[in-house]
């Protein structure tokens, strides 16, 4: 198995003892795109700045293509590129220039960066603009930009540090696109770190949840759904959410995976009927709004940190 | 191929692989700094006052002679390299504010590279400026006996108290989280040393335990030398050292100069290399 990113026991705690993150193990092959998914304070991007030698990790291993990040934070560098949450270009700076600049510094040789930022600016519909100051540069153009620029290295691993944060719904589809076309580069690793689940259900193979600095759940999305079964109820209570799932469960309506949160209460199905389900809901006359539904990998976080992914990002 | 050809082919690779990176943050600082024009020109206007207006004055009404005024033009150049060097500062929080630093940081380059990358920038746009100040004090009929020998003492000097003073505002930059609070440090370290540095009038006029203290300050190392070499006036250095050998005191005064840049600079890449990183 190759493997582009591991993490062993990869921890990070700040002076004053903030523990961003504890302890997490992860691996990801090569050609993988990977989703660390959590809301903010999960700590995703101090997993990513420790791969990418930004952050120092307070204990624990980390790799990039067989290069410690610690011991050869030069290799490991040199195999990756990230794009990170905020525009991090140079404004002052032509989009070319901006290239050539990355080009230069990850050390590829000039006639084949000239090929490649032609080659990429095509792709990345930047060819009319990329001789224009980075200053008139649109959100949706700057995203790209700094997509295209972490592409020039032709890096074995790129880092997508929450790349659509901030905008507006347009630009974010049409990036999701560009993000959604790099899966066809087989021989790129992507890790993306989101709290929007839509991202991490349609771009990636495996998704890995955080909370609170820790890795609760890690399987392809297909497989986390599973684990909800195909369909599940969900329903409003007036009183304790708590003792009303005590009651669904005493009368079998609700298995072991039931879960409250507020006053909401969430039963998935797995092999009972949604109208079975609701009839007894009614019967007991716990819910003042039920619904049934497929399930979503909120649920999924909801189930296993108690927060809604939407919420706490 | 023989072991030696080898050994040289590597110390070639080796060289061209650091090479290639610092010109390329060297051309980036330049051009950063190339698109805000007010860089170039504002770290001018105060030296350039100096030697075209103030010297003049002070010439005229403490009725000294024209030797004053290539006296102070001197002087100047010990206030503009300061000031120069701490707006060149600047760029490096705003690298850090603007969050261009972060791409600069996952570079496979050695982050020393991105200081150096920095200081050459600061070194040639002083020279320029040293240049422009010079010309125009020229132009304004201040006359300066030069030779070859004594415009190299001028040229180490400026450039080694650059380098030192660079090194100062990089570690300024590194330390502090905004520009406000940078620039509230300027003045201090910009130009509190200058009054006392033997910049205006020879550091021998100042109270005794004043001039001691500003024997320890490299800028009166700096001025000292840089008068010997463009004025070949030598009572800049014996006010500190108090030797007869010119040459010798002007040698002290340069591995001085040269301690406190290699000094600081150092500081500034180890300071920048751990604060960088979290």
């Amino acid at each position: 198995m190759d493997l582009a990113i591991e993490a062993i026991q990869l921890e990070k705690t700040y002076p004053g003892g903030v523990e961003a993150v504890k302890r997490i193990d992860f691996h990801v092959e090569a050609g993988e795109v990977f989703a660390l998914l959590g809301p903010n304070g999960a700590g995703k991007s101090t997993t990513v700045g420790m791969l990418t030698t930004t952050i120092v990790p307070t204990g624990g291993t980390a790799r990039l293509a067989g290069f410690d990040v610690a011991a050869k934070p030069l290799g490991a560098r040199a195999v990756s590129s990230v794009v990170f949450q905020e525009p991090v270009v140079d404004s002052a700076l032509t989009g070319r220039q901006n290239l050539e600049l990355h080009a230069s510094l990850w050390r590829v040789k000039p006639h084949e960066a000239k090929a490649r930022i032609e080659g990429l600016a095509e792709t990345l519909g930047l060819a009319e603009i990329v001789g224009r100051s980075v200053r008139s540069y649109s959100g949706g153009e700057r995203r790209r930009l700094e997509i295209a620029r972490a592409l020039l290295s032709h890096p074995r691993v790129l880092f997508l540090d929450e790349p659509t944060v901030g905008l507006d719904p347009r630009i974010r589809a049409e990036l999701l696109d560009v993000i959604a076309g790099l899966r066809d580069r087989s021989e790129l690793t992507v890790l993306l770190t989101t709290h929007y689940l839509d991202e991490a259900e349609r771009l990636c193979d495996r998704i890995a949840i955080m909370h609170r600095g820790r890795i609760v759940a890690l399987d392809t999305p297909e497989a986390l759904l599973a684990g909800l079964g195909h369909e599940l109820v969900e329903l409003r209570v007036d009183g304790s959410a708590e003792s009303a799932l005590a009651s669904l469960r005493e009368r079998g309506v609700a298995g072991e995976d039931a879960f409250a949160v507020g006053s909401r209460l969430t039963v998935p199905l797995h092999d009972r009927s949604s109208q079975q389900t609701i009839a007894a809901v009614h019967e007991l006359g716990l819910a003042r709004a039920i619904s049934a539904r497929e399930p979503t990998l909120d649920d999924v976080y909801l189930r296993l940190t108690g927060d809604s992914l939407a919420e706490a990002a | 191929m023989t072991s030696l050809d080898i050994a040289v082919l590597s110390v070639r690779r080796v060289r061209r692989r650091s090479l290639r990176p610092l010109r390329t943050l060297a051309l980036r600082r330049f051009r950063l700094t190339a698109s805000t024009p007010r860089e170039l020109v504002v770290p001018l206007l105060t030296p350039i006052m100096f030697a075209l207006i103030i010297a003049p004055s002070l010439k005229t009404a403490l009725h000294t002679g024209a030797a004053y005024e290539a006296f102070v033009a001197i002087g100047t150049v010990g206030l503009l390299i300061p000031l120069n060097t701490m707006f060149a500062g600047l760029g490096v929080i705003v690298d850090r504010v603007s969050g261009a630093q972060r791409e600069l940081l996952t570079a496979p380059i050695s982050r020393g590279l991105l200081v150096v990358g920095n200081l050459l920038v600061a070194l040639a746009i002083t020279g320029l400026q040293i240049a422009v100040l010079l010309a125009v004090s020229v132009v304004r009929g201040i006359h300066f006996e030069a030779t070859a020998i004594g415009a190299v003492w001028f040229v180490a000097a400026a450039a080694l108290f650059t380098i030192g003073m660079y090194g100062m505002a990089e570690i300024l930059a590194s330390r502090v989280p905004r520009q406000e609070e940078y620039i509230a440090r300027v003045p201090a370290i910009a130009i509190l040393p200058w009054f006392l540095a033997g910049a205006l009038f020879p550091i021998t006029a100042l109270p005794h335990f004043l001039t001691w203290v500003a024997k320890f300050l490299p800028l009166t190392h700096a001025l000292a030398l840089m008068r010997y070499g463009l004025l070949d006036d030598s009572t800049g250095l014996h006010a500190i050292w108090g030797l007869s050998d010119r040459a010798a005191m002007a040698a002290l005064s340069l591995a001085v100069v040269a301690g406190f840049a290699l000094l600081l600079i150092a500081t500034s890449i180890r300071v920048f290399s751990r604060s960088a990183v979290r």
